[in-house]
């Protein structure tokens, strides 16, 4: 069974009396474990495409099949339970709260859970920080790390629930190429390690490269879709 | 819940200089409201006090007539006893009734003494000198001597009184009175005692003499212009008052009317209506502060559009994002209610030691006010204005906190 399966998504946005599509019929599966690319030139609807496969926005038309069950009627709090124990995500600006510690931005993501006791936090939080190579900088706040380290932290943030989905919306778009690298070699083996499935929106061929599957976008529709063994 | 207000108070330092700006304007608000409820409170619990002793008592029987003509200090409308009772009966009967304490007759009239220069004039008031010393606060005002006895030709002056007759306690005086029959008499007393007080009532005006001298002289034995009752609690004189009312119509004294402190004096009924009056003021005082507040949230709620985005994508309900924004504002609205309702106290605790002098604004106004109002020092007031400044601003706070939660997701996230 696939984790994902989209059927003839569409998306309309409505911008005063005129409507502009954003998808027009998208249809796409994607496994559990996939690390996948979606690429395509600024406003062919990566991003809404992103959007919609993270419980973010609601579609037009067409259907969302999420793990087995579709997701186009839930209201806006059972979409928000879907986040939340399921999604994880990476931004392309980090978003991280900047009054928590680089530990204290990971356990925000778990304590929405709430099912671990404190110690249990702890020591998950901190082997998830050492994996991601930032078990020195735990309580270092956003503003005292690199873009770099912020990523990795925002990372350890998506990965600390061990959700079915990692979604990434450009995350190297602010980092140099050798960060860039860094930070896509660590999703790659969290992806291997972990068996979760990362689907990233960029334009970064660097991404595509690392990529198992490149799923190309053009004015709404998938213009290709190749895998890569 | 506890790790939303983890991050709610550690948000508060993010602008430190704008949360201090909110957390100043509250505790500034909330100041103001515990020093002026104090001021109030001490200004109209003084007053009340001042009028039920020096006017109204609990409750007060007065002939009808008198009620008009008290300004002149009538004698012909006095209270003079029931169809088949005397006053002292009737006086009697009154301190029997349940939740009657004490019964206190009181027999104004006017009087003057002459000195070489002018006609001084005062208010002669005939009393039971150890009833009043009961009652009212006369021992404390009692600066040299002692208070009236029965039967004795003596009187009690205020200093400023004695200063201008030229006399102090020892010294006798002669004073001029019209009686009962309209005769115009003078009898000389013995000054027995000198009263200093911040009440130009009692320091300029007021002279007291035992009543029986001051019936003997008017011509009017046993009877008195005022009867003052007064209750076990003066909140609950209006209680008491149908089986008084009930008394005197079955004794015949219809033409008596009984009248609570409270329906007695316009002034003190004055002073009700303002109370209720300043407790909108308090609410209002609050909620200017609290735009402040809201000025600052609906900023951070600009500034966090993203994270309130990126909040929303980890999973976090419309729901927790409003609590978060609430919570926020409650942490400003709890440390600067704190921090002004410390200051008020502190400020109400100093002055309820120096007072205020407002001699000057009381010089020409016709009311019983303690012209030095001593702010009242209570931790109620502080407890109130502290309640006040968190439900308010909290209240208030919903209105960012509100399109905060709003937000949709993919919106907040493209905002830069």
């Amino acid at each position: 069974m696939s984790l994902i399966k989209l059927t003839g998504l569409e998306k309309i946005y409505q911008q005063g009396k005129i409507e502009v599509p954003a998808l027009r019929g998208i249809d796409m599966e994607i496994e559990s474990g996939e690390f996948t690319t979606i690429f395509g030139p600024s406003g062919s609807g990566k991003t809404t495409l992103l959007n919609m496969i993270g419980c973010l926005d609601k579609s037009t038309a067409g259907e969302i099949v999420f793990d087995g069950h579709s997701i186009n009627d839930l209201n806006s709090k059972e979409l928000a339970e879907v986040r939340r124990y399921n999604l994880g995500f990476v931004f392309q600006s980090y978003n991280l709260i900047p009054v928590l510690t680089a530990f204290e931005n990971v356990e925000f993501a778990i304590r929405l859970i709430d099912k671990h006791s404190k110690k249990e936090r702890r020591d998950k939080v901190m082997s998830l920080l050492e994996e991601v190579g930032l078990g020195d900088m735990a309580d270092r706040r956003p503003n005292e790390l690199s873009g770099g380290q912020k990523q990795r932290v925002a990372i350890a943030r998506a990965l600390i629930k061990e959700p079915k989905l990692v979604l990434a919306d450009e995350p190297t778009a602010n980092l140099d190429s050798e960060t860039s690298k860094e930070v896509l070699e660590l999703m790659k083996e969290m992806n291997e390690e972990l068996n979760t499935t990362f689907i990233f929106s960029t334009h970064d061929p660097q991404v595509m490269d690392y990529a198992r599957r490149l799923i190309e976008i053009k004015d709404g529709k998938i213009s290709k879709d190749q895998r890569r063994d | 819940m506890t790790f939303l207000i983890n991050i709610a108070f550690k948000n508060m330092f993010r602008n430190k200089l704008r949360t201090i700006v909110s957390i100043l304007a509250i505790a500034f608000a909330v100041m103001v409201i515990v020093f002026t409820r104090g001021l109030i409170d001490g200004m109209i619990g003084d007053t009340y006090s001042l009028y039920i002793h020096y006017d109204t008592g609990h409750i007060k029987i007065i002939d009808e007539e008198y009620e008009q003509k008290e300004k002149l200090l009538s004698l012909n409308y006095t209270v003079k006893g029931l169809e088949n009772k005397s006053l002292s009966e009737m006086q009697a009967d009154l301190s029997e009734m349940e939740g009657i304490e004490m019964v206190i007759p009181r027999l104004k009239f006017g009087a003057a003494v002459s000195t070489e220069e002018e006609l001084v004039q005062m208010l002669a008031w005939g009393v039971d000198g150890a009833k009043e010393l009961k009652f009212t606060n006369l021992e404390r005002e009692l600066s040299q001597g002692r208070m009236v006895e029965p039967g004795q030709r003596e009187v009690v002056m205020g200093s400023e009184l004695l200063k201008k007759i030229n006399r102090s306690v020892g010294e006798k005086v002669t004073m001029v009175y019209t009686t009962a029959f309209s005769s115009f008499q003078g009898a000389t007393f013995e000054i027995v005692g000198e009263i200093q007080s911040n009440l130009p009532l009692l320091n300029e005006q007021v002279v007291f003499m035992p009543i029986d001298t001051a019936q003997n002289l008017l011509y009017l034995n046993d009877e008195a212009t005022e009867l003052l009752l007064v209750t076990e609690d003066r909140e609950l004189a209006g209680e008491f008052l149908p089986q008084v009312r009930n008394y005197l119509s079955q004794g015949g004294g219809n033409n008596y009317l009984a009248q609570s402190w409270k329906e007695g004096n316009t002034f003190i009924q004055l002073l009700e209506v303002s109370e209720t009056i300043y407790n909108f003021i308090y609410l209002f005082l609050v909620l200017l502060s609290s735009i402040v507040v809201i000025n600052t949230l609906v900023m951070i709620v600009k500034e966090r559009t993203q994270e309130i985005g990126m909040m929303s994508a980890l999973g976090l309900k419309s729901r927790e994002i409003l609590q978060l924004f609430i919570l926020e504002g409650s942490a400003m609205a709890l440390i600067g209610s704190f921090l002004g309702a410390l200051g008020g106290g502190a400020l109400n605790y100093y002055l309820a030691g120096v007072g205020f002098d407002y001699s000057a604004a009381f010089e020409d106004i016709d009311v019983l006010m303690n012209p030095v109002i001593y702010p009242t020092y209570k931790v109620e007031h502080m407890l109130f204005a502290f309640a006040i400044g968190v439900v308010v601003t909290t209240l208030t706070a919903i209105i960012p906190a509100r399109r905060a939660a709003k937000l949709e997701p993919t919106e907040a996230l493209r905002e830069i």
